[in-house]
């Protein structure tokens, strides 16, 4: 949905907090429900603000369609997301959106399905296995390479083991274990020897922190994984979302309209995208 | 009929005053004797058209340093609504129902910008495909409609001008709504918008048609304006020597060691667009507004979290230029400098647009390195002074 014309973009949508689901210590799940229906696709995200604490993009967490709530899994790290953790179920946020490109889903067909998420990284992935559950035809094997730094901070664990009954391969890693963990220890690109598909035929989507992402590209682009069908999502600093503010320009592009979702080809053609 | 016309200067007061009845009238004024602004006209014998550029330029009435773009007013005594003291915290924000109403805070003022320069207007062009392509910025779009620009042709370019290297000055042939050119007695206008021309046509018996002397007057003048530039400088060979990867990272460095991140050329420059937006609160309501940011600032890109992607400044500096010398010419079709020379005026460290386009040209195929090596001084010489030992890797960021 792209609100062209005589609209102001700026203009955000009030939307009903339905209910706060604590995912992590630091990180929730709202459950809001905007004023108008919206429609949005997994890998797009929205401008979510706070009268008064300001605003910030995040990604959308939920597969939309039918008439279910808008999902934002939001983590507390500064001044707005600070304000959105102090939400209550009755409270009023407001968004405008969806921005962005969102993931390529017909990439996927007829192919198996890597999805590497570490810690957060995992909200924007959530609606596309939510996508693949749904359309069996739209994926062959599905396997998630998921990593933590500790047990407690895996978000969505309980909806994993769903997604495992339901098929999906999930393997978990944490970076520090816990007393009682059972899964895996070490970095989510120690796990490629565990996938079950044939890498280079396959499809990655990749978000995590900036770290991961890049050494996940580049393992995967050396196991012969082709870099057309490596797929991430960035993120970046963000005050519109429409392309004019400036702040997540990153050579001739913008994160917020030509991204966030880039190709490692695209990403390798513009030194930009991730420096440091 | 070609939109040409003779407007007599002994018409010029009056004309204004006629424009001033449909709109704000807003012209290049002396603030307080010293400074150069454009500024609503009280007295129209205050506008001063022989004058450098304006700081900062008028791109300020298109897209302000500071404008109120939403509202959110808060009825008092609404349940539901924390609304605490002074600063802006985590628990000062709205939270509660849907208390109050969102106001669209666009400006619609009709307004006359009078002696904008050639190179301003070439600005607005670049400025209006970037606001207005994709999704359009209803702010500025609304400010671009409203506002009507008489442009007056530079018969004596500033010595920091280098507009005629770029095509963006000191004369146009379209693209203005209005344009003049002094022609002594009498100024030559020229209308290219359907506005400029309905506004000519509203008071045509100010007008007269040119005739031939006139004609060869303003060609005459235009010759002889572009004769008295002073800076020759092509932002094609910066752009072709980068491109072509000679320009190599120790050369920013360099230019980076001299940038104060003050901000200056960004707030002057009429291409410079980056924002940032902020909630302002006040008796009754929060304001969303926007002000201009720059990519120069340390904490531009900072993330939630703390993560600072362009902590180095030499990044910075380096993507400021790529920005106005690869990327504008790539998505927009020109560069991101327009030769106004406000940034030469602006700059502390002395690097600014003309300085560093200057500074590669001296440069041979080895890079900067190479000829600082042989101790040659090229263009404003200590940008091209070879960093001491000391100064590599203990600047103030760590930079090296």
């Amino acid at each position: 949905m792209k609100r062209k014309g005589r609209e102001n973009v700026y203009l955000p949508l009030s939307a009903d907090v339905e209910e706060v689901i604590p995912l992590t210590p630091e990180t929730s799940l709202f459950r809001v429900r905007p004023e108008a229906a919206i429609e949005y696709s997994p890998g797009q995200f929205f401008m979510v603000s706070l009268w008064g604490a300001g605003e910030v993009p995040i990604s959308v967490a939920s597969l939309g369609g039918g008439d279910g709530p808008l999902e934002l899994c939001i983590r507390r790290a500064g001044l707005v997301t600070g304000a959105l953790h102090g939400l209550e179920a009755g409270d009023t946020v407001w968004l405008r959106g969806p921005y962005g490109n969102g993931f390529p889903l017909d990439l996927s067909r007829g192919r198996d399905v890597v999805v590497v998420a570490g810690g957060i990284g995992m909200a924007p992935l959530r609606p596309l296995i939510l996508w693949f559950l749904e359309n069996p035809g739209a994926a062959g094997r599905v396997t998630l390479l998921y990593g933590a730094k500790r047990p407690e901070e895996i978000v969505f664990r309980e909806e994993m083991d769903g997604w495992r009954e339901r098929g999906v391969d999930v393997l978990l890693t944490v970076d520090t274990p816990a007393k009682g963990w059972e899964g895996r220890t070490g970095l989510v690109t120690a796990l490629w020897q565990d996938v079950r598909s044939d890498l280079q035929k396959a499809v990655a989507y990749i978000c995590g922190p900036d770290v991961m992402i890049r050494a996940a590209m580049g393992e995967l682009f050396l196991l012969g994984m082709p870099e057309e069908r490596i797929i991430t999502t960035l993120e970046a600093h963000m005050k519109c979302g429409v392309g004019k503010c400036g702040h997540c320009y990153a050579g001739p592009r913008y994160i917020c309209t030509d991204g966030p979702v880039f190709s490692y080809r695209e990403i390798r053609s513009h030194s930009h995208f991730l420096t440091g | 009929m070609r939109n040409e016309w003779i407007l007599d200067k002994n018409h010029l007061s009056y004309w204004l005053r006629q424009l001033r009845k449909e709109r704000e009238l807003v012209g290049p004024l002396l603030n307080g004797g010293k400074d150069i602004v454009f500024r609503t006209v009280e007295q129209i014998h205050e506008i001063v058209l022989d004058l450098p550029a304006s700081l900062p330029s008028p791109k300020e009435f298109l897209l302000p340093q500071y404008e109120p773009m939403l509202r959110l007013d808060i009825p008092s005594g609404e349940p539901g609504v924390h609304y605490r003291a002074q600063p802006v915290s985590p628990d000062a924000c709205v939270k509660g129902s849907r208390a109050g109403r969102v106001y669209d805070l666009a400006e619609r003022r009709r307004r006359i910008v009078f002696g904008v320069r050639p190179c301003d207007v070439s600005a607005v062009r670049l400025l209006d495909r970037f606001f207005l392509e994709g999704y359009r910025d209803p702010y500025y779009e609304q400010r671009r409609m409203n506002t009507l620009m008489v442009t007056i042709a530079c018969n004596n370019p500033d010595p920091t001008c280098f507009c005629i290297g770029l095509g963006t000055g000191p004369y146009l042939d379209g693209g203005f709504d209005i344009q003049l050119t002094d022609l002594g007695n009498r100024y030559f206008v020229q209308a290219a918008s359907a506005e400029g021309v309905r506004t000519v046509k509203a008071t045509s018996f100010l007008f007269r048609r040119p005739g031939k002397a006139d004609h060869d007057d303003q060609y005459e003048v235009i010759l002889s304006a572009k004769a008295r530039f002073r800076k020759r400088i092509s932002l094609e060979s910066p752009r072709g020597m980068i491109l072509a990867g000679r320009i190599k990272d120790d050369f920013w460095q360099r230019v980076a060691a001299r940038c104060f991140e003050c901000g200056g050329c960004v707030y002057e420059c009429p291409l410079c667009t980056c924002f940032t937006v902020t909630d302002r609160r006040y008796h009754g309501g929060i304001e969303r507004a926007r002000l201009w940011d720059t990519c120069l600032f340390k904490g531009f890109t900072r993330m939630a979290g703390g993560v600072l992607p362009n902590e180095k400044r030499m990044l910075r500096t380096k993507r400021w230029y790529y920005h106005k010398l690869i990327h504008y010419p790539e998505v927009l079709g020109g560069f991101g400098c327009v030769g106004c020379g406000r940034c030469t005026l602006t700059c502390p460290g002395k690097i600014d647009m003309a300085a560093i386009a200057t500074a590669m040209k001296g440069l041979d195929l080895d890079g900067a390195t190479a000829v600082v090596g042989k101790g040659r001084q090229v263009g404003i010489g200590e940008v091209m002074r070879r960093p001491k030992p000391e100064e590599t890797g203990a600047g103030p960021e760590g930079e090296g």
